[in-house]
C-alpha cells in the first residue's frame, strides 16, 4: 500500500521566478521597460545631460532632432530628456508612494473585514462606501486646501482614493479563502489570528492585490497628472510628467512634442506595468507551475 | 474509564433572518439537534446518514471549531465546552481533524514540508531541523518520500494529498482524529489505500477517530462502533456487527437496504424510502423520521422518543424497536445457486494469484 517502495526518484528542478516570469516574451519586454524606467528615474541625476531647471531661452520649443536636444527642448528651452528622466522619477515616486500605503491600509480594512466579519464586516464596508462617493479630485482639493498644494497633498489624495477599492477588492477575495478548508485547517492547530490571516490567507489574495495594485499605479500616474494640472501637486518648475503634458497642452499646435513627449512616456509606463502585472499574477501562481 | 471525547446533547442552531433594513430572525436552522455520544480511546465511531444530517457540523462542534448553541462537551473528562486561549491551544494539540476535499484542505501557497511542519511551529515544539526531520519521518509514515516535503499540494493526486492532510493531522501526535469524509472525495481503489492507512496509524499510535462517512461500504470496514443521524439528531448507536446484522432503528433499515448490492434476486425486495428529507428549518414533531417511517404508528407523531439503551451498548431512539419485526438480514444471502458457484469460483482464483 505505501509508494515508497518505488524505484529512486530525481525530483525535477522547478524553474524560478524570473524564467517563469519572463517566459511569455511582452512580459519580458514589459519587465525590461520597467527596470530601465526605475534605474533612469533613480540615477537621473547621473544621465541628466543639464539641470531639470536650466532654462535657456535660445533653444525654446526647439524641436526633437535639434542639435544637442535629441528630444528637443520645452517652452523654457530646458532639455527635455532631462525633464523627461526628472518627471517619470517624481510620477514613479508618488504612484509607489499612493499604491503602497493607500494599498497597503486597503488591503488590511479588507483583510479584517473578511477575518471577522460578524464583526467588522459592516462597519468597515460602510465606511468604504462612503469613502467611494467622494471623487479623488475632491480629497485633492480638501487636502491641498489643509496642507498647501504640493506632491505631499496629491500623495496622501490618492492614497485615500486607493484604500476603499483595495479594501473591496480585498474583502472580496480573501472571503473567497476563508471558506476554503485549509482555513479551518489552519484554525484547528490553534494558530494565532494573525499568523492565519499573514500566513494562509494573504499569500492566497496575493494575485488579486498584485493585479489590482499594477492597474491602480497607472490610474494613480494619470490621477496624480490631472492633480498637478489642476495645480494641486507638483508646482513649477519641478518636473512631473502630469504637469509637463499639460504645460505643453498650449504650445500643441506650435511645438506638439512638449505635450506628447511626456504622454508617450505615462502611456509606455503604465503599459509596462500592467503587462507587468498580469505576468506577476501568473509566475506567482503556484498552480500555473510547470 | 472515561471516554476521550464525550458529547452531551449538543446543538447548533442557526438564525436565519431576512429583511434588508431591519434584520428579524424568521427562522432556525436546527443543524445539529441534541446530540450525545462518545469516542473511547483507541476507537474508531463512524457517525453515517445522509447529506445534510449535520454530521460535519457536529465534527466541527466536536472539536470546538464552531461555537455550540447548547450541550457540552469533554475531551478526556475535562469539560472543554467553553474554554478559550491557552486551554483550547492545548485541546488543538491533541484533537485534529482530516478534511473531505484534499484540494481544499491544503494551503497552495504553502509546500507541503512547511504545511505538515507547521503545527509544530504554532506550538513550538523543536526546532527547525528537528521539525524537518519530524515532516520526512510523517511522509515516510503515510507513504510518502522525504523529497515531497518541498512540492507544492497542486503536485500531487488527490490520494497522495489526502496523505499529505493525514500527515499534518498527525504531526503533533494527536489522541483523537476527526476524520470529516476523509475518502469521499477519492476514487473506489485510492480510497481502500487512504482507509488502509488510517487503519495502521490507528494501531500504531492508538488513535480514536470520529469517522464521519455516508459510504457505508467504508463504514463497515473500519468502524467498531457506527451511530446513524438523521436531521441532527442521532437515531442508533451500536457496535458495528450489531448494527450491521441486527438494526433497530427502520432509518437504519432503510439505509442498510440501500446499499447497492450485486444479487439481482434481491430487486423488487426492498422497497427505498419515500419522500425527502424534511427540511432543517421544519423538523417534524414527535420523532423526526415519523414522515418517512413505513412503520410509524401514532405515538411517534406525537412523542419525540429519546435515545435509549437496548442490550450490550445497543441505543436507539425508536418507540417501536422492541415490536418491529426482525429485519431482513439478508447480506451475502440470496445468490441463484448458479452465481454462487461462479462467485465461489471468483473467489478461488483470485485468491490463487
Amino acid at each position: 500500500m505505501s509508494a515508497t517502495t518505488a524505484p529512486v526518484i530525481i525530483a525535477p528542478p522547478r524553474p524560478g521566478l524570473l524564467r517563469r516570469l519572463t517566459r511569455d516574451p511582452a512580459a519580458a519586454a514589459a519587465l525590461a521597460f520597467v527596470v530601465l524606467v526605475i534605474l533612469a528615474a533613480i540615477f537621473a541625476p547621473l544621465l541628466a545631460p543639464t539641470d531639470p531647471f536650466d532654462n535657456d531661452l535660445s533653444s525654446a520649443m526647439k524641436p526633437p532632432g535639434s542639435e544637442g536636444l535629441p528630444l528637443g527642448a520645452d517652452a523654457q528651452g530646458r532639455d527635455l530628456i532631462t525633464r523627461l528622466l526628472y518627471g517619470m522619477r517624481m510620477s514613479l515616486l508618488m504612484g509607489f508612494a499612493a499604491v503602497i500605503l493607500g494599498g497597503g491600509i486597503g488591503a488590511i480594512l479588507g483583510f479584517l473585514a473578511a477575518f471577522y466579519q460578524r464583526w467588522l464586516d459592516a462597519p468597515i464596508m460602510r465606511l468604504v462606501d462612503i469613502m467611494l462617493s467622494f471623487p479623488a479630485i475632491l480629497f485633492g482639493l480638501a487636502i491641498a486646501a489643509i496642507l498647501g498644494p504640493g506632491i505631499l497633498a496629491v500623495v496622501l489624495a490618492l492614497s485615500v482614493a486607493t484604500v476603499p477599492l483595495m479594501a473591496r477588492i480585498v474583502r472580496g477575495s480573501a472571503l473567497v479563502v476563508m471558506r476554503q478548508d485549509y482555513i479551518e485547517a489552519a484554525r484547528a492547530t490553534g494558530m494565532s489570528d494573525l499568523r492565519l490571516i499573514w500566513r494562509h490567507l494573504a499569500p492566497n489574495c496575493l494575485s488579486a492585490i498584485f493585479v489590482f495594485a499594477t492597474l491602480r499605479f497607472g490610474q494613480v500616474i494619470l490621477l496624480g497628472s490631472a492633480l498637478s494640472f489642476l495645480g494641486l501637486g507638483a508646482q513649477p518648475p519641478i518636473p512631473e510628467l502630469g504637469a509637463m503634458a499639460s504645460e505643453g497642452r498650449t504650445f500643441l499646435f506650435f511645438a506638439p512634442h512638449i505635450a506628447v513627449i511626456p504622454s508617450v512616456a505615462i502611456f509606455l509606463v503604465v503599459l509596462a506595468f500592467n503587462l507587468l502585472g498580469d505576468a506577476l499574477r501568473d509566475a506567482l501562481d503556484p498552480r500555473l507551475r510547470v | 474509564m472515561t471516554p476521550l471525547l464525550e458529547v452531551r446533547d449538543l446543538a447548533k442552531h442557526y438564525p436565519v433572518k431576512s429583511g434588508i433594513v431591519v434584520a428579524r430572525q424568521v427562522g432556525t436552522v436546527r443543524a445539529v439537534d441534541g446530540v450525545s455520544f462518545a469516542v473511547n480511546r483507541g476507537e474508531t465511531l463512524a457517525l453515517v446518514g445522509e447529506s445534510g444530517c449535520g454530521k460535519s457540523t457536529t465534527a466541527r462542534l466536536a472539536l470546538r471549531l464552531i461555537e455550540p448553541s447548547a450541550g457540552s462537551i469533554h475531551f478526556d473528562g475535562r469539560d472543554v465546552t467553553r474554554i478559550g486561549g491557552a486551554a483550547l491551544r492545548a485541546l488543538r494539540r491533541r484533537a485534529q481533524i482530516v478534511f473531505q476535499d484534499p484540494y481544499a484542505s491544503l494551503n497552495p501557497r504553502l509546500n507541503v514540508g512547511d504545511a505538515i511542519a507547521e503545527p509544530m511551529a504554532v506550538h513550538g515544539i523543536g526546532n527547525a531541523a528537528s521539525r524537518r526531520a519530524r515532516v520526512e519521518e510523517l511522509l515516510g509514515l503515510v507513504g510518502l518520500a522525504p523529497f515531497h516535503a518541498a512540492r507544492f499540494p497542486h503536485e500531487f493526486s488527490g490520494g497522495q494529498r489526502q496523505r499529505i492532510g493525514i500527515a499534518r493531522a498527525l504531526s503533533m501526535q494527536p489522541e483523537l482524529i476527526v476524520c470529516d469524509e476523509p475518502v469521499s472525495a477519492l476514487d473506489v481503489s485510492i480510497q481502500a489505500q487512504v482507509v488502509n492507512l488510517l487503519k495502521d496509524l490507528q494501531r500504531r499510535f492508538g488513535l480514536a477517530y470520529l469517522f464521519i462517512a455516508h459510504d457505508l461500504a467504508v463504514v463497515k470496514h473500519v468502524a467498531d462502533r457506527v451511530a446513524v443521524m438523521y436531521l441532527g439528531r442521532i437515531l442508533e448507536v451500536a457496535s458495528k456487527r450489531a448494527l450491521f446484522a441486527a438494526p433497530r432503528h427502520p432509518y437504519t433499515r432503510a439505509l442498510l437496504a440501500a446499499i447497492p448490492h450485486p444479487d439481482p434476486q434481491r430487486r423488487g425486495r426492498v422497497t427505498p424510502l419515500g419522500g425527502d428529507v424534511p427540511s432543517p428549518m421544519a423538523i417534524p414533531p414527535g420523532c423526526r423520521f415519523h414522515t418517512r417511517c413505513p412503520a410509524a404508528q401514532a405515538i411517534c407523531r406525537e412523542q419525540d422518543p429519546a435515545l435509549r439503551p437496548l442490550a450490550d451498548g445497543h441505543q436507539v431512539a425508536c418507540h417501536l424497536a422492541e415490536t418491529l419485526p426482525e429485519a431482513i438480514s439478508d447480506t451475502g444471502a440470496g445468490f441463484a445457486p448458479a452465481a454462487a458457484r461462479r462467485l465461489a469460483l471468483f473467489a478461488k482464483a483470485r485468491a490463487a494469484v
